[in-house]
């Protein structure tokens, strides 16, 4: 028996030999003596492994430190996330070990505290959105929009047709086609408008034929530019009785109307940019999933759903998961999903982050966003780089700089030179670039003014 | 030990604060502010109705509401198939550092390169544990890594013309994520039921397949803890008709370094790095799964693959993967869950991480053994045979006998400040109490936890109703689940609406 005493085993060799000594075993390989002998690995295995904490922490902090942070870098860049500030109050709450080392509430007498917060989630959720209901998340933006198309199929069950906006992030895309890959639901591109940049709505319209279960259209879309002419389509739609779904920038509900109060059926979109959480280079997220009730709809919803219910012994209301009926665990072939782990602590975390912010809260980054974003655009114009389509937007525009693809990494080398993020390169083309900005609310008008300076810089070079 | 879980009675949030309060001032440009020239139908015109509250009062709120929920640093949490091990403390404070919290998906490759090498050490090692050579971490959860390698299972067919192959075949007592994957990969599930030892049954494996077989979905030890000695005899049947191999990963915690799936025959597994791994649960989430495959399936994986240029010393995101399914995630997966799961692979090493598996396996043989001696409980299938890292007791003796079934004993256990095994699951045992204790428990802790689950069995035989009213101690008593399906109460929103039809707080039916 080896001698082996690790912090993360609980058990002692004297205790392992008294357990053993109970079960009438000499060895724990007993307990794996059905396992055929081929099958044993029997090779050296290439694990790493640091003798102490100490030696863990260096070897990650060292390989962290090759990394350059947005904090040591002014960030341009967003396309669905965002670089946002966690409060130390939310943080400290987020580091509640009762919070984060709790399994998924299926006791919930004994897990009110998880229970409660995610009704609280969902609650605010559907305050920002103008929604009624909303579930404790989706994997992320990407993969609730490949939920989203799967459920207007699932509400509508004739018809196979999903109709979904050019002016959707490319990441977006991807995975809404991978989703629908299974289902033999059809997608169909509606273009955007070569000059605004809007969705088209006489293409849209257009399209809304027989068999068309759903439309998916961003606002503001991926370039930015806000969808201001979208209230034909969903009259359209309407008529047409199909389902209007909506993906928008949660951090720009302070100054964008919300969906809710435009006639968006199911709203999606990321909590990280309304302080799930830091960037973390893209992961852990926060898929938004919020709808408006429908009593049939709704049981349609993929992922967890908490509800009030009562306690008939003591006479009081509590929460519960609720309609687990259409969850895997309970229906498996004929779930509404498969996602069983969600993001239930990015989601927690959420609900810290806006019971801190506050409406005043919303409106002011908000603001800082599009001040920042409209004064960026401003002085770019007046050196003469003009923004790829001219309409409204909230903190992001895409910037006409036709970078040579031969150039880009010349370009992206020298913006970090100046310790900038340049913003993410998008090309009409494939051979040239321009590149798409988001401005933060950590930003301010010294580095916007560096921006500037920077392109200026690169055009006299 | 006397147990009393903290109950406050906490208001929703939206009750708490007054206008005007602010709970954080967060940073504001020095641009000058400007107007706001979003047109009316698009501008917001009501601002969310989101609580005022100073900072103070937020974080008391929550406070509350943490101490009113169980978790691992509480006390066991034996729940069956959700390896709920002890989350390191060190993998916290590490997935904080501002080098991995502050960088973008989209940063230029050269400002990464520490992930970028992180990602890639933990491929490799997830593949050297696997004995399958390739790897991506792209799936957020063990579901989502189902999904995805059952994606690579499905292009491998569609790529050699092969799209009749439709069936994926699944014993009863896969977890239920299984068949809901297959479904939405628009896959034909066939359960088929398990013979005597809970094992597949392999005559009922033989005829179910055919020319239509896409592939085979299992975890090896099964959800009955029982390991599935014939596997090498299923992987040559699923083989021979032309199916491939999939390994779910949920029950790994078994056999860490020991036995390797790649070598059991499997093409294709998913790891849950918040179950073998030790990255926290988070009340439901966030987890972090990772997909290894072989070769042959290689060409399929989603964009980007995290691969290393030896000559140029240098990680780079390859997007060049002409046949990828494309895209699981909108990125590369949830890549700060994913580094706790490899400082505890550092921490623990090749030896560590064996020893996990060995007295995980050790702690559920011996809970096993304790709890089958209790009257009223049996262990379903062969009683011979050593479970591995998780075993299943019946409760049905005892539910015959008094009315009290499992969900009753998990109320009782929960009541002593013990979390419950996982009930009702699998579903091909009736009253099923799944327990999974992990190594996380020591000894003494497994004998009080037998103990009382003895002492509560005894009380439910004094009197049965003492059972049906279970839990005590906790926060709320037993909650009514059927109720809320009724009522379908989902936001402070609906319950606004029902104040205004003077319907809330809800009414109590007299004969409560």
């Amino acid at each position: 028996m080896s001698n082996f005493s690790h912090p993360y085993i609980a058990n002692s060799e004297q205790d392992k030999k008294e357990m053993l000594a109970e079960l009438g075993f000499n060895s724990i390989d007993e307990l794996y003596s059905d396992i055929p002998e081929n099958i044993r690995f029997k090779g050296e295995l290439k694990v790493p492994h640091f003798q102490s904490e100490f030696e863990v922490k260096e070897h990650i902090e060292k390989l962290l430190s090759k990394n350059i942070s947005t904090r040591e870098y002014r960030s341009f860049l967003g396309g669905g996330v965002l670089d946002v500030y966690i409060p130390a109050a939310q943080d400290e709450l987020l580091r509640r070990t009762e919070f984060y080392s709790a399994y998924t509430p299926y006791q919930p007498e004994t897990s009110q505290g998880t229970l409660h917060t995610l009704f609280e989630y969902q609650s605010m959720i559907c305050e920002l959105l103008a929604m009624d209901t909303a579930n404790c998340t989706m994997y992320d933006w990407a993969t609730g929009l490949g939920e989203a198309a799967l459920m207007t199929a699932r509400i509508k069950k004739k018809g196979n047709k999903f109709l979904y906006t050019a002016a959707t992030a490319p990441n977006r895309k991807e995975v809404l086609k991978n989703y629908v890959s299974g289902a033999k639901l059809e997608l169909i591109e509606i273009p955007y408008d070569k000059e605004t940049g809007k969705m088209d709505k006489e293409k849209a319209i257009e399209l809304m034929s027989e068999g068309v279960v759903g439309i998916y259209f961003e606002n503001p879309n991926y370039f930015g530019v806000v969808e201001d002419e979208i209230e034909e389509v969903i009259k359209v739609a309407k008529e047409r009785k199909i389902v209007v779904v909506a993906g928008v920038d949660t951090s720009s509900l302070g100054i964008i109307e919300a969906p809710g109060n435009y006639g968006v059926d199911i709203a999606i979109g990321d909590a990280q940019p309304i302080g799930a959480g830091p960037l973390n280079f893209g992961g852990p997220l926060a898929g938004v999933f919020a709808m408006k009730f429908d009593k049939k709809w709704t049981r349609q919803m993929p992922g967890r759903i908490v509800g009030i219910t009562l306690t008939p012994k003591k006479g009081k209301w509590a929460f519960t998961n609720t309609l687990q009926t259409r969850e895997q665990h309970i229906k498996r072939f004929r779930a509404t999903s498969n996602i069983c782990t969600n993001e239930a602590l990015m989601a927690m975390s959420t609900a810290f982050h806006l019971a801190l912010l506050g409406p005043q809260g919303i409106k002011e980054t908000g603001e800082s966003m599009y001040y920042n974003a409209h004064y960026l655009k401003e002085e770019l114009e007046k050196i003469g780089v003009k923004t790829v389509f001219n309409s409204e937007f909230f903190n992001t525009f895409l910037i006409d700089l036709k970078i040579p693809k031969d150039k880009k990494e010349e370009f992206t080398k020298f913006m970090l030179e100046r310790k900038i993020f340049a913003g993410i390169p998008f090309s009409f083309d494939g051979e040239n670039y321009d590149y798409l900005i988001t401005t933060s609310y950590l930003l301010k008008k010294k580095d916007l003014d560096d921006y500037v300076k920077a392109i200026v810089e690169w055009r006299n070079e | 030990m006397t147990y009393k879980q903290a109950t406050y009675d906490e208001p929703l949030i939206f009750e708490l604060g007054k206008p005007g309060r602010r709970g954080h001032l967060p940073p504001k440009t020095d641009v000058p502010p400007r107007e706001i020239t979003i047109p009316s139908n698009m501008k917001r015109k009501e601002l969310p109705q989101l609580p005022e509250m100073h900072e103070g009062e937020v974080v008391r709120h929550y406070l509350h509401l943490s101490q009113m929920n169980y978790c691992v640093d509480t006390g066991i949490y034996p729940l069956g198939s959700c390896t709920m091990k002890y989350n390191p403390k060190i993998n916290e404070a590490l997935a904080r550092n501002e080098k991995m919290c502050y960088i973008h998906p989209y940063q230029p490759e050269e400002t990464v390169q520490g992930i970028l090498e992180l990602i890639y050490n933990l491929q490799k090692i997830l593949s050297e544990l696997a004995g399958l050579p390739y790897c991506t971490l792209q799936p957020a959860a063990g579901a989502a890594g189902e999904y995805l390698g059952l994606n690579l299972i499905r292009a491998y067919h569609h790529d050699r013309g092969d799209y009749d192959r439709i069936d994926i075949i699944t014993p009863d007592s896969s977890h239920g994520t299984n068949p809901a994957s297959t479904v939405m990969n628009g896959f034909n599930i066939i359960e088929i039921e398990s013979n005597k030892d809970g094992q597949v049954d392999l005559e009922a494996l033989k005829a179910v397949v055919s020319e239509k077989t896409a592939g085979f979905m299992i975890t090896n030890p099964n959800t009955l803890g029982i390991f599935e000695s014939q596997i090498e005899e299923i992987a040559k049947i699923i083989h021979e008709a032309g199916g491939l191999l999939y390994y779910d990963g949920a029950n790994f915690n078994a056999i860490v370094g020991m036995i390797r799936p790649g070598e059991m025959g499997f093409d294709v597994l998913h790891f849950n790095l918040h179950k073998t791994f030790s990255t926290p649960h988070g009340g439901g989430g966030p987890g972090a799964g990772a997909v290894c495959c072989s070769e042959r399936l290689s060409s399929y994986l989603p964009v980007p693959v995290v691969e290393f240029d030896a000559e140029n010393n240098r990680h780079f995101l390859n997007y060049d993967i002409p046949k990828t399914v494309g895209k699981t995630h909108g990125y590369y997966g949830n890549i700060a869950i994913a580094l706790r799961g490899y400082a505890y692979i550092c921490a623990l090493g090749a030896e560590g991480l064996i020893e996990t598996s060995k007295q995980a396996v050790l702690n559920a043989n011996y809970v096993m053994r304790k709890l089958e001696e209790i009257d009223g409980l049996v262990l379903k299938f062969n009683r011979e045979l050593p479970r591995k890292h998780e075993c299943v007791l019946d409760a049905t003796p005892l539910k015959h006998e008094i009315g009290v079934g499992a969900m009753d004993i998990a109320k009782m256990l929960i009541s002593r400040g013990y979390h419950a095994p996982t009930v009702l699951f699998p579903l091909i045992v009736h009253e099923a109490l799944m327990i999974e204790p992990t190594e996380n428990e020591n000894k003494e802790s497994l004998d009080r936890y037998i103990e009382v689950f003895k002492e509560e069995i005894a009380k439910a035989r004094e009197d049965p109703q003492y059972a049906h009213d279970a839990p005590y101690n906790t926060a709320v008593g037993r909650v009514d689940d059927a109720w809320a399906t009724r009522n379908l109460i989902l936001s402070w929103k609906m319950i606004k609406e029902l104040e205004k039809k003077g319907q809330w707080p809800p009414k109590w039916p007299e004969d409560h």
